[in-house]
């Protein structure tokens, strides 16, 4: 239990107010429209949506779940927390492509990517799926903090679970996504500061990084300290092919929209940024961010290692960060300490009552229920859908205390069949609505089967999880490329339309060479017929050149990834004062200065052109919410 | 519990709330493009 002092209750008083009161004050912007209580009125510079993006996964029950992986794996557990990654190849792809759709919600985007009834049916199976999803995730995130109340203070879970909630969804009823984004920033600066103090206090404890290395040495387990310490190729709890299959899934995910369920909560904060530049931007730095958070969180935990080697329960290692901070910290900081896991719980629980209205409002209650609502009725019904997401997440929360890492476990499992659709959706013209919807509807079966009917009848053994996912991924590509090639393509006028929106990238080339027929691209003026005299790295572009991929984006696809991994290895490795470490974050720098050198100038020309055409193609959206689209010509 | 279960479990909530979307989807599309002559009658 905490000793908590009255200075501590006031700085945790006071860190509250600062953060509640700083979000309320935007309540005049929210409710002003839809877009304002959704979006902020897709204005944002880029360091409001990246610290959103930061302080959004840096939920109550991430602490738990990274202490778990290291504690259990030592260096090499990061590798789950890589996952993160996606936004390497995502900030300069799927963010670009998404974010020149215009599409409030994922659900949206459905109907300018595909067309007619298949498009209409994926909308309301994703705003249905994503409605559930968020107040599951309200649930289990509150569930978490009902349980670090319980273990700092002694109070019954439910207070932990009811009571920080009900104080976020006064500020987010208020202020909508201009609460949630500025209290994310606030919330950003106090988590991280948390997290650099309570690591420093666990290093500090040990008596400093070397003698966490020597200590770890001293207990025969130098493996420990190797990120790539696997323990065979396809044997042990941490075989190299598991390694190579979550490289896979979070760096080549970024290719896609929804590949990681992070994507979702991304997706709204990219629309929110006010150009496409800053959508990449504000992706880029809220996934380097979290892996820089992540480098801190490791060292604090294997300094927890240090002082505890010999905890056998997950449930009671998975706390050690929690009792870093409650344990070691002096009177007054076990406050601000407290202070700060409110803010890191906080976030989270706005951000995901405002996205789960956002896809009630828009995909569920204005496209298919009322869709001629005024905005004002519009916002209101957001508030509502928040209030009811707030009471679902309290029965979720209390219904799942037994069963929250198995369900866990599921989620990512259910990913495993859509991963490639969610890939393909982005880079494959022919990849159509029925293909898309067939893989979500079979990879329910097919999980089932694989997971748990076969090997419960000995027709299948327990499978490792890197098979497992392979396994649905080929099983799901059985039932949705026949699925796809079997019925017709989508319609011409769609696909050109949503080529000349987004730009997407991959295998475009049918509606690339209609577009160009229809003298809507001047193929003369673009890079590719301009290669005789064109610079290794061009950095003066014209907007039918920015429109198109280059080698400049492909740089940036390599250079990403990697920094990304130096990042989060070398700072590790540099907190443990290995010289390794030095060169890998000297890289890590070096690198992300190349990224801009090579993408900036390119990214500036495309949110320019796109700015002149951004209003005409959002009045075409407002009215296709409104089913007033038929004239555009884009009906199935 | 067993972890399969449990899978089947959370899936199928989730499953149930993708259907409930759907389903009102279809209904929209109906009303929208039902025929002049039929939504007479």
């Amino acid at each position: 239990m905490a000793n908590f002092t009255a200075l501590d209750w006031f700085w945790t008083g006071a860190f509250l107010m600062l953060m509640v009161g700083g979000a309320f004050f935007f309540y005049r912007l929210a409710r002003r429209s839809e877009s304002d209580f959704f979006l902020a009125g897709r204005g944002l510079p880029w360091w409001l949506p990246a610290s959103s993006v930061f302080s959004t996964h840096t939920a109550t029950d991430t602490p738990m779940w990274v202490t778990g992986v290291v504690y259990a794996h030592g260096l090499r557990g990061l590798w789950y927390t890589f996952f993160m990654a996606w936004t390497a190849i995502g900030s300069f792809v799927s963010a670009r492509i998404f974010r020149r759709s215009l599409a409030y919600t994922q659900a949206e985007w459905q109907v300018l990517r595909f067309g007619g009834l298949g498009a209409e049916l994926l909308r309301g199976w994703l705003a249905g799926w994503q409605v559930f999803m968020n107040m599951f995730i309200l649930g289990w995130v509150g569930m978490a903090m009902g349980k670090v109340c319980e273990m700092a203070f002694g109070w019954p879970l439910w207070v932990g679970l009811v009571v920080p909630t009900v104080i976020t969804a006064v500020y987010t009823l208020a202020a909508g996504y201009w609460g949630v984004v500025m209290g994310d920033f606030l919330q950003g600066i106090v988590a991280i500061f948390a997290i650099v103090v309570v690591s420093a206090a666990g290093i500090a404890a040990v008596g400093g990084p070397d003698a966490i290395t020597a200590r770890v040495i001293e207990l025969g387990d130098a493996w420990r300290l190797d990120p790539l310490a696997f323990t065979g190729w396809f044997s042990g709890d941490f075989p190299a092919v598991w390694w190579l299959t979550m490289l896979v899934i979070a760096v080549i995910g970024g290719f896609g929209m929804g590949t990681s369920i992070d994507w979702y909560v991304e997706a709204q904060r990219i629309q929110s940024a006010k150009t496409v530049r800053d959508a990449a931007y504000g992706l880029w730095a809220g996934g380097a961010i979290t892996l820089v958070r992540n480098a801190v969180w490791a060292v604090g935990i294997l300094a927890f290692f240090v002082l505890a080697p010999n905890i056998s329960s997950a449930a009671e290692y998975e706390l050690g960060w929690f009792r870093l901070g409650f344990e070691l910290l002096p009177m007054g900081l076990v406050g601000v300490f407290f202070g700060a896991l409110l803010a890191i719980h906080l976030s989270t629980i706005s951000s995901h009552l405002n996205l789960g209205a956002l896809y009630f409002t828009r995909d569920i209650y204005q496209r298919y229920l009322n869709p001629q609502a005024r905005e004002r009725t519009l916002v209101w019904v957001g508030r509502a859908a928040t209030v009811v997401l707030l009471l679902g997440s309290f029965f979720y929360g209390l219904m799942m205390e037994e069963i929250t890492q198995w369900l866990i476990f599921a989620l990512w499992l259910m990913m495993a069949g859509i991963w490639l659709p969610n890939i393909l959706q982005v880079v494959w013209w022919r990849f159509n609505a029925w293909g898309y919807l067939s893989s979500w509807i079979a990879n329910l079966g097919i999980s089932w089967l694989v997971v748990w009917v076969l090997p419960a009848f000995g027709v299948l053994p327990k499978l490792p999880d890197y098979l497992q996912f392979w396994m649905l991924m080929a099983l799901g590509a059985a039932i949705f490329l026949p699925a796809t090639l079997l019925t017709k393509a989508e319609k011409m006028d769609q696909l050109v339309r949503f080529y000349m929106m987004t730009r997407p990238l991959g295998w475009w080339g049918p509606v690339r060479r209609e577009a160009v027929r229809r003298g809507l691209i001047d193929e003369k003026s673009t890079d590719a017929s301009a290669s005789a005299g064109r610079p290794l790295i061009r950095r003066t572009w014209t907007a039918e050149q920015a429109g198109d991929w280059t080698r400049e984006d492909w740089i940036v696809i390599v250079l990403s990834p990697l920094v990304f991994a130096f990042t989060l290895f070398g700072l590790t490795k540099l907190l443990l004062l290995q010289i390794s470490g030095l060169w890998l974050v000297l890289a890590a720098i070096a690198g992300a200065a190349a990224i801009y050198w090579v993408i900036d100038p390119k990214l500036r020309a495309v949110s320019e052109e796109f700015e002149t055409t951004q209003t005409k193609y959002l009045e075409e959206l407002e009215r296709s919410v409104r089913w007033d689209d038929e004239s555009l010509g884009v009906e199935g | 519990m067993d972890r399969g279960l449990v899978t089947l479990i959370g899936m199928s909530i989730a499953y149930v709330a993708s259907l409930l979307g759907m389903g009102v989807a279809w209904w929209a599309w109906r009303k929208r493009h039902r025929g002049p002559d039929e939504g007479d009658r």
